[in-house]
């Protein structure tokens, strides 16, 4: 009992001992021999110097000089998005250079008939996500603004210096906006419009068209006319034939015709509706190529009218696409133009889309 | 007003004239007339009248005022092959022609049996066979050939064959005499008597008309044609007909579509001449056999295996015979010539310029019964609609049309 009080005590004793002595932190025991046994000291005073710690104090030193006090690389270091402010002040100070400029040039302030006459150019910043990038900063909508107005104003005397024909003015404010123009510009500028569609190297087009629920892709390629070139060049015509005063005036010029293949058979089996038929043809006949092209069609979706709908809105695109004057007439005919029109659907209280139920009076 | 001062062209329907066209003549049947639309002058004897015509190309006829058919590079071929034939057994000319429904199968025999006519052959035409086979002839049941006897069918058709042929039947004599229940018809007499006996009695027409078909194969005089549409239809193993334990009678157990499957696989020959059969595909009653398929390698809609079964006397009675396809695009020029056709008998309600040919001809795909049937004579397009200013009511103007 002796001998277990006397433990009990100094084991007691111990830690409360220890911890008034060094004030050491916890360490867990599988971490002890990660344990630096010559921790850095706070600055001031007190310092040990002992000639085992030479070398480690001039680590120390070192450390001390490259940490917290060190001189930081820009001057907004301490707004906390260094290379965001540092950007526009880049930009403002551009900026009131080149104003210097064209004042000095007597291009600024314009009269309106001049600011009018400016040539028209469109302009496609980085995205926010692009400049957040780049900044690493979150670009927020007000902080995007900010970047984007400096970069029009930019722009803005950019249109006067090229407009004013001044040439190294202009590139040198080209210099700093293309910085900032978004790689994917052509996308943005096109954003909106319809894409034009792309011959491929045999000279086929490839469309899609769609009505109701169904969907056409339509590919179309000129025929191949064969040379009518060759009964003239043959130098043993007739007199009479050459004089046109032969009896039997037969023509034998070819004439093209157009083949039509929906999901590889030919029109007249895929749809037995003349009005299907006629339908589809009509584009070309608006636009005049009835036996310029072949098409090659595949529809799905919908049933007989809603296919042959895609099918004609795909051909009179496909018609566009290989000749762009016709685009006129198409448009006139509404035949470009994808038929918004889908089934209504049905309402509660209603038979059908509209159809009610009968009225009873009583 | 008078109605001879009636002038405007709506009022000119009762004056119509019939088209001026080539006649159908076998000198017209050559390569540089592709393209051409001729017409079926009528005859005395002529096989449309006595045979008749398969029904599409009686409405067809019935629309027009002539009977016109162009001629096309199909039409050449055949004629050639006849020339061949005329010289050769039947045998070796036994041809089915086949193609896509609507391609001109019918009007390409029918053009074939006019040449033949007028080629001095003799002419036995059958336009509709299925009614050999579809039950609405009497059949009665013979004990001594075990067969099913067709004593109208052959009476009638002994009629039409006398109708046709009269001039050239009483040129050749029997070389056999025929001994019947009552009577004897000896050796020598010609083929038109025989043949106006079996019309008269209507019991002996089934024999009489058996005994003419083995004196025309045997005589070398005169080349014979056999030309039967609905071709398909004699090949189908259960004809409508039934018997006494209501099973299907097989067609090569009655008189008149055995004779004709005789011929048709040479089981019977004609010293000279030729069988020729044109099948039609859109009677869901009678469609083309497995059989009929097989032995003509015709492209197969459904897929077909081992296990299908083949009925064997069909099969021999398909031995021998060749295809003929048709095919199911009218080219350019044959399609100019028929739209010309319609339009001289002012069939065509559209205003007549090549857009409308064109555009009829591309929806179609050149099909030949789309192009008539759907295309010009099923349009809805009509003149543009002039714009006129003047209507005082601004709703019933007609649209400005850029």
């Amino acid at each position: 009992m002796n001998i277990l009080r006397r433990q009990v005590c100094s084991t007691l004793r111990r830690p409360i001992a220890r911890q008034y002595v060094t004030a050491r932190p916890f360490v867990p025991p599988s971490q002890l021999d990660q344990v630096d046994p010559f921790p850095p000291r706070r600055r001031g005073r007190g310092r040990r110097k002992n000639p085992d710690e030479e070398e480690l104090d001039e680590e120390e030193r070192n450390d001390e000089i490259s940490g917290p006090k060190a001189k930081p690389e820009s001057q907004s270091f301490y707004t906390g998005r260094a290379i965001y402010h540092d950007n526009l002040i880049q930009l403002q100070n551009a900026i009131s250079r080149t104003r210097g400029t064209l004042k000095t040039l007597q291009l600024l302030p314009l009269p309106p008939f001049a600011r009018e006459s400016l040539i028209q150019m469109q302009t496609a910043w980085k995205t926010p996500d692009e400049l957040a990038r780049e900044f690493d900063t979150n670009m927020t909508t007000g902080r995007y603004r900010r970047v984007t107005a400096l970069l029009n104003e930019l722009h803005e005397y950019y249109r006067i210096a090229v407009t004013a024909k001044h040439p190294q003015l202009a590139d040198m404010i080209d210099d700093i906006l293309r910085l900032f123009t978004s790689g994917k510009k052509n996308q943005a500028l096109a954003q909106g419009k319809r894409k034009k569609v792309q011959l491929d190297q045999y000279g086929r087009s490839y469309t899609v068209g769609k009505r109701k629920t169904s969907s056409a892709r339509v590919w179309m390629i000129p025929v191949k006319t064969p040379l009518p070139s060759s009964s003239l060049s043959s130098t043993t015509l007739p007199v009479e034939d050459v004089l046109g005063l032969s009896e039997t005036e037969r023509l034998s010029i070819p004439v093209p015709t157009s083949t039509i293949l929906i999901n590889n058979l030919p029109i007249a089996e895929y749809f037995p509706q003349p009005a299907d038929r006629e339908r589809i043809v009509y584009p070309l006949k608006v636009a005049g190529v009835l036996g310029k092209y072949n098409i090659f069609t595949i529809a799905r979706g919908g049933g007989t009218t809603g296919q042959s709908g895609a099918i004609a809105h795909g051909i009179a695109k496909g018609i566009f696409a290989h000749e762009s004057d016709v685009g006129d007439v198409l448009r006139r005919a509404k035949l470009l133009r994808r038929d918004p029109r889908m089934v209504e659907r049905k309402k509660t209280g209603l038979a059908k889309a509209r159809k009610r139920y009968t009225w009873v009076k009583r | 007003m008078p109605a001879t001062q009636l002038s405007h062209p709506l009022f000119e329907s009762d004056n119509r004239h019939p088209i001026s066209l080539p006649t159908f003549t076998p000198a017209n049947i050559t390569q540089d007339m592709i393209g051409q639309a001729v017409h079926f002058a009528e005859l005395p004897n002529d096989p449309i009248k006595f045979y008749g015509t398969p029904k599409p190309l009686l409405l067809e006829y019935r629309l027009l005022s002539r009977r016109a058919s162009v001629i096309r590079d199909v039409t050449v071929q055949t004629a050639r092959l006849l020339d061949e034939a005329a010289q050769k057994s039947s045998k070796d000319t036994r041809i089915a022609i086949t193609g896509s429904s609507g391609s001109g199968k019918s009007v390409l025999l029918l053009q074939a049996v006019r040449y033949c006519l007028e080629n001095d052959w003799v002419v036995i035409y059958i336009p509709r066979a299925k009614s050999t086979v579809n039950s609405t002839t009497t059949h009665t049941y013979d004990l001594r050939t075990r067969t099913y006897l067709q004593p109208e069918y052959a009476s009638q058709i002994l009629r039409r064959i006398l109708g046709v042929n009269s001039k050239l039947l009483s040129d050749i004599n029997t070389k056999q005499s025929l001994s019947l229940e009552r009577r004897q018809i000896p050796a020598g007499t010609s083929l038109s008597e025989l043949a106006t006996i079996g019309v008269k009695e209507q019991q002996l027409a089934t024999v009489i008309l058996d005994a003419l078909m083995n004196e025309l194969s045997a005589q070398k005089k005169y080349p014979v044609l056999l030309a039967i549409d609905d071709f398909q239809a004699i090949y189908k193993e259960r004809t409508i007909y039934r018997d006494p334990h209501f099973a299907h009678i097989r067609p090569y157990h009655l008189s008149m579509p055995r004779l004709l499957l005789e011929f048709a696989s040479g089981q019977r020959v004609f010293s000279q001449g030729a069988v020729l059969g044109a099948v039609t595909n859109t009677d869901p009653l009678f469609p083309i056999s497995n059989e009929l398929m097989w032995a003509l390698g015709t492209e197969r809609i459904h897929p077909t295996s081992p296990y299908d079964k083949m009925n064997k006397t069909l099969v021999e009675y398909t031995a021998g015979l060749k295809n003929l396809e048709v095919p199911a695009q009218f080219s350019l020029p044959e399609a100019s010539a028929v739209f010309e056709v319609w339009m001289k008998d002012r069939a065509v309600s559209a205003p007549i310029n090549d857009e409308l040919f064109l555009s009829k001809y591309t929806e179609s795909g050149g099909h030949p019964r789309s192009f008539v049937w759907k295309g010009l004579l099923a349009t809805l397009d009509g003149e543009i609609p002039k714009y006129d200013p003047e209507v005082p009511w601004p709703q019933l103007r007609e649209a400005v049309v850029v």
